[in-house]
């Protein structure tokens, strides 16, 4: 049992559209995963609900066991817990560099402010962005706003990083900057539920890969199957639509 | 119809110690109306834009309806009716259980009247904050309040600045009306004075004019402070560990 999160027919519309469909995946303590598919498939709600961004319309959702949505249950705590990438960096503009990784420390889990300058500067040199600390982030280039990100979030010792399209943003040229930074957190065993259309990046970091469609799991495994032997024919015809490029 | 110029500056330094009394409190209830106004709308403001998350227990929800009631009866009260109207109400309202003063109960009335208009302000300088802030700070697992305190704020009063000016200078010239309860603002002093010199025209032209030199005082201070608050934000962010 090493199941951090477990999501069990999650269901999730907007008004009349379907978004998500009975959607069940688990995720392992350490594991890699990416989330590829179409635009429009659901990959970014589906990422939302585990975050409670959105709201499930159905399924659970169960952390260590444990139904998070349960009374009782301190739904910021949980958060706090998972951290999350956004496309769009969402980086605090009325904070500093070293500031937006340290309110969250604070605030929620209640460090000290010197521990959690301690923390923030120890992840900001290993994303390398040591050297921006005391910056007003709104003066950063998109990669090192992305970098930011990462390091914010990591700031909180998160069991699961979800990432949303993290480079999708970004100028070509810097993408294989917050790329590298996430293989380094890959190798160093950080649990990441990915979503990209870096085809060649999952085909490196994954221990397995979900493709969805139109809402569901069509189809998962690891990068060997999927890339080289997708069995279903969508995933067939999306993965050609990239090798076309 | 004609103005006797000389005459307007005679009764100016006739009856300077009038007149500067009446700015003096002038200034005090417009700048005291428009800070307490301020934390009022913050406040308000503050409550209006919360949102009922549907991840709140039924509690919170029904806490967060009703605050929304509270608020939106008391702005449309307070928008919907003149200010002289709201004093003259309160004032003697209250008059029996509080045993209040024009003076307070001017300053009482000047402040809520403020907030009324401050908490749509602010509400408005709420909404124009990205989304995108208030998603991150709850990835983190911050809780509304915080969100709403550290990140969101901050954001929305910048954005509100000109506004929040912009009412410093409506009170300057507002707090008149305050006149009706008996406040010994520039306006009831000028009144004083024509009332007993009967020189209406002269005596009003110089109210005129002072009341014109305090709001461009006003306007020249506030886009001072304003670009000086733009140039601190670049130096160094505001600190909100200490
Ligand atoms: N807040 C919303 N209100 C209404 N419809 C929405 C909302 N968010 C997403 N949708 C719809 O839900 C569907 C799935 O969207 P989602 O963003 O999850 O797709 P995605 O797989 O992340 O796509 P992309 O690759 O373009 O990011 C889309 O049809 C989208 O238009
Ligand atoms: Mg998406």
């Amino acid at each position: 049992m090493n199941e951090i999160i477990q999501i069990q027919h999650l269901q999730k519309h907007f008004g009349n559209l379907k978004v998500l469909n009975d959607v069940n995946f688990d995720i392992h303590k350490g594991e890699v995963v990416t989330i590829i598919g179409s635009s429009g498939s659901g990959k970014s709600t589906m990422l939302r609900c585990v975050n409670l961004l959105e709201r499930m319309d159905g399924g659970t959702i169960l952390y260590h066991g444990k139904d998070i949505l349960a009374s009782g249950n301190d739904v910021n705590q949980y958060r706090s817990k998972v951290g999350m990438v956004f496309q769009s960096f969402n980086l605090f503009n009325n904070l500093s560099v070293i500031e937006n990784c340290m309110i969250g420390q604070i605030k929620v889990l209640k460090r000290s402010k010197e521990e959690a300058r301690a923390k923030a500067e120890k992840y900001l040199k290993e994303v390398g962005m040591y050297e921006f600390a005391d910056k007003a982030s709104t003066k950063l280039s998109g990669g090192q706003k992305q970098r930011v990100a990462i390091a914010r979030a990591l700031c909180m010792d998160p069991e699961v990083l979800l990432f949303d399209e993290p480079t999708s943003a970004l100028d070509p040229e810097m993408v294989g900057g917050v790329l590298d930074v996430m293989k380094d957190l890959a190798n160093e065993g950080l649990t990441m539920v990915i979503v990209t259309h870096e085809m060649q990046f999952a085909k490196e970091v994954s221990d397995r890969v979900i493709f969805m469609d139109q809402g569901v799991i069509a189809e998962q495994g690891t990068p060997e199957e999927i890339f080289n032997n997708p069995k279903q024919e969508r995933t067939k015809q999306f993965l050609s639509r990239y090798s076309n490029r | 119809m004609s103005i006797n110029f000389p005459k307007a500056l005679e009764i100016f330094q006739e009856n300077i110690s009038l007149f500067l009394y009446g700015i003096g409190n002038t200034l005090l209830f417009a700048l005291i109306g428009t800070l307490v106004g301020f934390l009022i709308g913050l406040l308000v403001g503050g409550i209006r834009a919360i949102e009922i998350n549907d991840y709140d227990s039924g509690l919170v929800k029904v806490l967060k309806h009703i605050g929304r009631w509270i608020t939106s009866f008391y702005i449309w009260v307070f928008r919907g009716t003149p200010m002289m109207v709201q004093a003259m109400f309160v004032f003697y309202l209250l008059k029996p259980v509080l045993q209040w003063t024009p003076f307070v109960a001017g300053l009482v009335i000047i402040s809520i009247n403020t907030g009324a208009y401050m908490a749509e302000i602010i509400r408005a300088g709420i909404q124009s904050v990205d989304k995108g802030q208030n998603e991150a700070a709850m990835s983190l697992g911050m809780t509304t309040i915080q969100t709403l305190v550290f990140i969101v704020f901050p954001q929305a009063i910048k954005n509100t600045f000109p506004s929040i000016g912009n009412q410093l200078i409506v009170n300057i010239k507002d707090s008149s009306m305050l006149n009706v309860i008996g406040v010994t603002e520039l306006y009831f002093q000028t009144t004083s004075v024509a009332g007993s010199n009967y020189k209406y025209i002269e005596t009003f032209l110089v109210s005129a004019l002072i009341y014109l030199f305090l709001t461009t005082l006003a306007s020249f201070l506030l886009n001072y402070l304003e670009s000086r608050f733009d140039e601190e934000r670049k130096t160094k962010a505001m600190d909100f560990c200490s």
